[in-house]
């Protein structure tokens, strides 16, 4: 074979110089995985010609593909470097080798071809300390100053003590410090002065609330269910339980434990279950024409997508379909991480409104309190049964009345059902408690109700009749009831869904059911007076056809009671008497009925309490393991019969542990065993990214081959196993590398800093990086006074443009209904997140979707956020807040002014600031005076009421001032 | 031209030199002027190719319209109205479970006449008098085809190529790929309008940005007093006062920028400026009145009405003439379960005249031979009617195996049909078309191999035409 002349000048180029020998990962693994692995790397569906590059077995001289020490004899390179275009390799539709990666590979094959395994799938290392340098603090400050070591770039001097405070206050806490906090820091000349105040930072709800916000965009947490009519559901009580867990400091690894298996845990605790509602985040489907099946598998798929980006650092969703091309991740490794999630009990068909099962009960304390009181109710009612009897002769008597009262009852006569409806509100709940007219007024058939016309119906009683099929919507229906004398008169009922009955304008029974309509669903009895009576029913469908059911009469009492009511005494067997006694004893012996009603309203207070408790989704498996088949191109409904996967992990990183269960719970475990090579990693590095906006790995959710390689591959190992050794303590971590020297570094970039170092890979210096939309809102709130800072809770929908729900909901299916009072002041990460419609301004600055697990936010810069921060009313809200605290705190401009950049900034305004505002002032001053009106419209902004002892015009100029403070590139930014 | 609009010129042309001047490198420069605007100029090697399309008009008709009863019509339909359909048509395949428990179905033939337009006979149907007026400028596929057969993945797969949520939108494709060509509009634009019929709910991904930079995303535009969100001033701020603060705060970050030479200040000072030419270009893009009444006549009356799909056809030819990359109509109200010739007769009045008047218009402007115009929706409808099949009425549900798009201008062949479907228009009997396919042919106008316009994302090369070949149409042109 000719020697190529690339090659040989190659080889030529050698033979003068004597170059660092390569390191496989690093100089040639992604060579190979860019340009030769697609055919010859770990996917069994594309290889060619049976050939596989990425296991080092290749190389030896029988294969002849990779000689040590002799290039010319290795075909790989024999076919790099080949003349002939038809033989080069790679062929010439694919990108081409450039002449330097041809360099590389030969050199590696003459330096041995030694292959390593890929940096991130090989044990943590314990890296030594690298000695030398007199900077730094701790030992990452040791890692990042080794790394400047051949260069002539030094670190940045420290930052000064107030760009310090609210870097810090943001990066653990997501809110700016308070001018006394900055001046009490800047003033504290103690030596432990830094680190005190990182101790209090940490132990801040506002930590848990950064960290929290942090884990929602990862755990793709939303409000809605995301898919078709993105229906509402409650999952705030496991985005609680991690503020919770935050704020406790729990372990990495038992917060991994719980959220992944919590269910499965020997007799888990609520919190436990809560716990594992983390893959309960999942987006679902309500779409009718679906298949079950298909939804349910595509649930799947975003568990072990989830899952695999967050703990591992790598995408496996490649593996739904064929091997990964690049990761050793076969379709069958793929389909064993998938069996674990495929034991879920929950159906793929949900719904769209509310939670779907599993779920739990979660009562409030109050409502914890009113069970365990109604509990205590009943049972006094049954010991009362137990212990007191009636006088005797009392059963004889009443038996001889009802009997002739029964057998001599003029039966109530009963006037034609008339119906009105329907009347469809949002959701089925709104339709069943609001009154759409009828029901507080007295009845007239011939009026119309909102509308509507009363019609007449020929219903016969006993039937189930169908009412139409409007989804959440309420249909009335009225009729007469006609009687001689007053009598009790038993009911027997049936309804699809809910159903309300109001006697003569009294509600006197209700039942909010979810159901078909049929015969004898429930019973009632209505009190009738003489004479005519109205009775009106309500039936409320939450979704399919409208039904109701209705009876009247005694006749509708259990046959046996019946049979022996009409019995004469003397005739009636023991058992008929018992059967009649017992009925008696409830229902005809005064005390009896008056104990029994104490009983039925325990219990029917029971129910709507269970009812209306909140609910939160967790994670159950079903009770025998479904088995689980690789799926063909990922096709739900190509399960390849003949091929059966047990569940299984990712072997090639960490075995399974010996005695795990082979379920989710192993799976966690495997996942946080302390010889994982990734977790950690990925764990520790997404903190690194937290803080410094970049990661040691910049690509925070790729860890795998094509992933970039870490800029600081030692100092990564050692945090991580730092991490492991100290109990994967969060707090310990950020705590470290918060307290460094590298951390510490101003922000400011110089020439030849910029020149040297333009990415900051080497930590020259500290990030500057824009605030989350998150934090840019709520640092508004802070430092207008106005934020209502409470934890925990449902979502709160704040102030967002009118109809952007209803531009997109499925048939004007939900709309949004802005919140009012405090809950428009709440901190951000509280805000309800509609995924088909997020929430506008926080969606501009970045906030994710959250339909898709996202472990790092993008920061970008462009004229929308403009446009937020200058004209959201939230934010000019704010600003006029603020302005208010200016003019009341302080009396003067420039005492003011420094008030107001203190509070944005950290910092009193610099002289430059301090003419621009002046001069800004004094000009808005005129505009304002002159144009009152303008002034009173600008401070009309927002639902809080203003002070209006303040002059208006002064108010408005120092709202605007305010405004503009709230738009410097340095209050919207972390320095 | 407006002192104040003058000024903001001035300080984005000074800051410019300034930052040239001061020797920041071409990096920093590059990657602030990369920033300047919504798109991203810095070079991706793009096009690959001259392109033929400078621009996408996309008419999205959400809720997969009925191509048996608009454009694909057999004559022999007549003869199978309420026969059964045959099992050699259906092979079996997949129903959705809102129909598959109907015990019968019955084909049914349009309700509406059809006729023979244009130099090649094609048919159309009386529902879209003035789309057949146009046959002879357009290209009509009859052979689109999808495997998502429910509305939410399958209006997923056709925006973003994938029926998973994650990925970008094809506008948030162009914008990333191709950049803004104008300095006052966003780049990918985005604007909802809804019919008679039931609407089936949209999603913010769709013209989401997945993980490409998010300033890709596409913006949506509305009628009423703020086109775009937050776009006005508050209450009592004129545009001067306006003026005065962003005067103010770009002086204090070009001071900030002095301290700490982060190039992300000077990008923020000229977002600030271009947010505020948005509050005059957007009103200015968005009042119609200064079209005269010949417009009207063209698009029809309802294009007077703010937030008509007529109104946003005016609004995309207005667009299109300030070179914004990539529109999107979406208009919903397609989902014809049930109702379908009183339903399906209301889609069309509202959307016929606009959308032929948009090709017309932009023919007679000369902006039709770099602007592509593409009508459709995420998939077809059934030959069988869902429902009870009454002498008037019927419905028809989703089927994915076949329907109908057009395209036109930009290099797209005038008067031409590709693609047939059996006498059922069930199933594609020559020349399919993936909606796949469909993407990489509209990126190929734009000058774009759609193999090689990736984006590294979770260690693979991401493409809006996903992993499977698609084949750009050649025969669609001209």
């Amino acid at each position: 074979m000719p020697m190529s002349p690339t090659l040989a000048l190659i080889l030529l180029a050698w033979s003068t110089e004597d170059p660092a020998k390569l390191e496989f990962s690093r100089d040639v693994q992604p060579i190979l995985a860019k340009h030769c692995f697609l055919c010859h790397g770990p996917d069994q569906g594309t290889r060619k010609a049976k050939l596989r590059l990425d296991l080092p077995s290749i190389v030896g001289e029988e294969q002849g593909i990779l000689v040590p020490g002799q290039p010319l004899s290795s075909d790989l390179i024999s076919r790099i470097t080949h003349t002939s275009a038809d033989e080069r390799m790679p062929p010439a539709e694919e990108s081409a080798l450039t002449p330097g990666e041809i360099e590389l590979l030969t050199r590696w094959v003459t330096e041995g071809a030694e292959y390593q395994r890929h940096w991130a799938f090989d044990q943590i290392t314990a890296p030594a300390l690298p000695g030398g340098g007199n900077w730094g603090r701790n030992e990452i400050d040791r890692f990042v100053l080794s790394g400047f070591a051949d260069g002539d770039l030094k670190p940045s001097p420290e930052a000064d003590r107030a760009t310090l405070i609210r870097r810090l206050s943001f990066d653990l806490c997501g809110m700016p410090p308070t001018p006394d906090e900055v001046t009490a820091f800047v003033e504290d000349e103690s030596p432990g002065a830094y680190e005190k105040l990182v101790d209090r930072l940490l132990a801040a709800d506002a930590y848990a609330e950064r960290m929290t916000l942090a884990w929602m965009d990862a755990a793709r947490y939303g409000d809605t269910s995301v898919h078709h009519a993105d229906g509402p559901r409650d999952m705030w009580p496991w985005r609680d339980w991690v503020l919770r867990a935050y704020g406790a400091n729990m372990p990495f690894d038992q917060f991994t434990v719980e959220q992944l298996a919590g269910d499965l845990l020997p007799e888990p605790s609520t919190e436990q279950l809560v716990a594992s509602g983390f893959h309960r985040n999942t987006p679902t489907s309500d779409e009718g024409g679906a298949i079950d099946e298909e939804l349910r598998v595509k649930y799947m798929v975003d568990r072990v997508k989830t899952t695999g980006n967050v703990w591992l650092g790598l995408s496996m969703e490649c593996g739904q379909c064929h091997g990964h091309k690049y990761d050793p991740i076969s379709q069958k490794d793929y389909y064993r991480f998938f069996a674990f999630f495929n034991q879920s009990e929950e159906r793929g068909f949900q719904t769209r409104s509310g939670n779907a099962d599993p779920k739990i009960d979660l009562p409030t304390e109050t409502q914890k309190t009113d069970l365990a009181a109604l509990d205590e109710s009943v049972q006094t009612v049954e010991a009362f049964f137990r212990t007191t009897a009636p006088q005797p002769g009392a059963f004889e008597e009443w038996h001889a009345d009802e009997r002739k009262g029964l057998l001599e009852r003029d039966a109530p006569v009963l006037g034609s059902w008339y119906s009105v409806g329907p009347f469809q509100k949002d959701t089925k709940a709104e339709a069943y408690s609001v009154d759409h007219g009828p029901e507080a007024i007295e009845i007239d058939v011939t009026a119309k109700v909102d509308g509507q016309a009363w019609k007449e119906r020929p219903d016969q009683d006993g039937v189930v009749h169908n009412l139409g099929s409007k989804q959440n919507a309420a249909i009335y229906l009225t009729r007469t009831i006609d009687c001689e004398r007053a009598q009790a008169a038993s009911v027997s009922l049936g309804s699809d869904d809910s159903i309300r009955i109001w006697l003569n304008g009294k509600m006197v029974f209700e039942k909010d059911a979810g159901r078909a309509a049929a015969a004898d669903q429930d019973q009632t009895s209505l009190e009738l007076p003489a004479g005519e009576s109205r009775l009106l029913l309500k039936i409320v469908n939450g979704g399919g056809p409208t039904g109701y059911y209705f009876r009247l009469g005694a006749e509708n009492l259990p046959g046996p009671i019946l049979a022996a009511l009409k019995s004469e005494p003397e005739r009636l067997t023991d058992e008929a008497r018992s059967v009649l006694h017992d009925h008696f004893i409830q229902s005809g012996w005064p005390e009896g009925i008056e104990q029994a009603a104490i009983k039925a309203s325990a219990l029917a207070r029971k129910v709507e309490i269970t009812k209306s408790l909140g609910t939160v989704m967790i994670m159950r498996d079903v009770p025998e393991r479904r088995v689980t088949y690789i799926l063909d191109r990922g096709e739900y409904d190509a399960p390849r019969k003949d091929q059966p996967v047990e569940p299984g992990v990712l072997e090639d990183l960490l075995p399974f542990p010996e005695g795990a269960p082979l379920n989710r719970l192993g799976l966690a475990q495997w996942l946080v065993h302390p010889d994982h090579p990734m977790t950690a990693r990925v764990t520790v590095n997404r903190y690194w990214a937290m803080l410094f906006g970049r990661g040691l790995v910049s690509t925070v959710m790729d860890f795998g081959t094509q992933g970039a390689r870490p800029s600081h591959p030692a100092l990564l190992d050692w945090l991580a196993r730092d991490f492991i050794e100290n109990g994967w303590n969060v707090k310990r971590v950020l705590k470290q590398i918060v307290m460094s020297a590298t951390y510490r570094q101003d922000s400011r970039a110089d020439k030849a800093r910029l020149a040297m170092d333009p990415e900051n890979a080497l930590l020259t210096r500290a990030p500057r990086f824009r605030l989350h939309g998150e934090f840019l809102r709520d640092q508004a709130l802070a430092v207008s006074g106005t934020l209502v800072d409470k934890m925990g809770g449902p979502g709160v929908k704040v102030y967002q443009p009118e109809g952007l729900w209803n531009a997109v909901s499925l048939d004007r299916n939900k709309r949004f209904t802005q919140d009012h009072g405090e809950k428009l002041y709440r901190k951000s990460m509280y805000i309800y997140w509609k995924r088909s419609a997020p929430q506008p301004a926080m969606a501009t600055f970045d906030t994710p979707i959250r339909d898709t697990c996202v472990v790092q936010r993008q920061c970008t810069n462009t004229p929308m956020q403009a446009l937020v921060t200058l004209n959201d009313v939230q934010f000019v809200e704010a600003a006029r807040h603020m302005a208010q605290r200016l003019i009341l705190s302080e009396t003067d401009f420039n005492s003011r002014l420094d008030l107001a950049f203190m509070l944005c900034t950290a910092h009193p305004a610099t002289p430059l600031a301090r003419e621009v505002m002046l001069e800004t002032f004094n000009a808005q001053l005129v505009v304002f005076k002159a144009d009152k009106d303008a002034a009173l419209a600008l401070l009309g902004m927002g639902e809080s009421a203003r002070d209006e002892s303040l002059d208006a015009a002064e108010h408005a100029t120092w709202t605007v001032l305010a405004s503009m403070i709230l738009n410097l590139d340095e209050t919207l930014t972390r320095e | 031209m407006d002192p104040i609009q003058e000024r903001s010129r001035q300080v984005t042309r000074r800051t410019l030199l300034r930052n040239g001047a001061h020797g920041l490198g071409a990096m920093a420069l590059g990657s602030m002027l990369g920033k300047t605007a919504f798109g991203d100029v810095r070079d991706k090697g793009l096009p690959h190719f001259a392109p033929k399309a400078k621009r996408v008009i996309y008419l999205f008709m959400n809720g997969a319209p009925s191509q048996v009863d608009l454009f694909d019509y057999h004559p022999k339909m007549r003869e199978i109205h309420g026969i059964e359909l045959p099992e050699s048509i259906r092979q079996g395949q997949r129903l959705t479970t809102m129909t598959s428990g109907q015990n019968s179905f019955p084909c049914v033939a349009p309700m509406f006449k059809f006729k023979k337009h244009g130099q090649h006979q094609t048919w159309v149907s009386e529902l879209l008098p003035h789309t057949a007026g146009i046959v002879d400028k357009i290209s009509i596929i009859k052979s689109m085809n999808t495997e998502a057969i429910n509305h939410d993945p399958a209006v997923t797969y056709i925006n973003t190529g994938s029926q998973q949520q994650g990925k970008p939108s094809m506008g948030a494709w162009l914008s990333y790929g191709l950049g803004s060509m104008n300095r006052d509009l966003p780049n990918y634009v985005v604007m909802i309008s809804r019919g008679k019929g039931n609407f089936q709910a949209l999603y913010s991904r769709l013209w989401g940005s997945g993980f490409l930079p998010s300033e890709h995303q596409g913006v949506k535009f509305r009628s009423g007093k703020d086109p775009v969100l937050y776009l006005s001033n508050p209450d009592g701020i004129d545009a001067a006062t306006r003026r005065r603060m962003l005067d103010g705060i770009a002086k204090i970050n070009e001071a900030k920028y002095e301290e700490t030479h982060d190039a992300e200040i000077q990008a923020r000072i000229s977002q600030y400026e271009m947010a505020f030419r948005m509050q005059t270009s957007v009103p200015d893009l968005m009042d119609l009145s200064s079209e005269p009444d010949s417009t009207f006549e063209l698009y029809g009356e309802d294009a007077r009405k703010p937030g008509t799909y007529a109104a946003n056809c005016v609004i995309a030819r207005r667009m299109a003439e300030r070179d914004v990359r990539f529109v999107q109509l979406f208009h919903r109200g397609w989902d014809q379960h049930n109702n379908l010739p009183k339903d399906l007769r209301g889609q069309c009045k509202d959307t016929d005249q606009a959308s032929a008047a948009l090709v017309l218009d932009l023919e007679r402007r000369g902006l039709l031979e770099d602007t592509l115009v593409i009508w459709g929706g995420e998939f077809g409808r059934t030959i069988y009617s869902q429902g009870a099949l009454t002498e008037t009425n019927h419905g028809r549900d989703h089927h994915p195996r076949c329907f109908t798009t057009w395209m036109a201008g930009a290099g797209i062949r005038t008067g031409y049909e590709h693609g047939e479907t059996d006498d059922f228009s069930y199933n594609i009997v020559r020349d399919p078309v993936h909606i796949n396919d469909l993407n990489a042919t509209i990126l190929h106008q734009l000058g774009i191999d759609h193999d090689r316009f990736t984006y590294p994302y979770q260690g693979l090369d991401q493409r809006l035409t996903g992993v499977e070949n698609p084949r750009v149409v050649t025969e669609l042109l001209a």
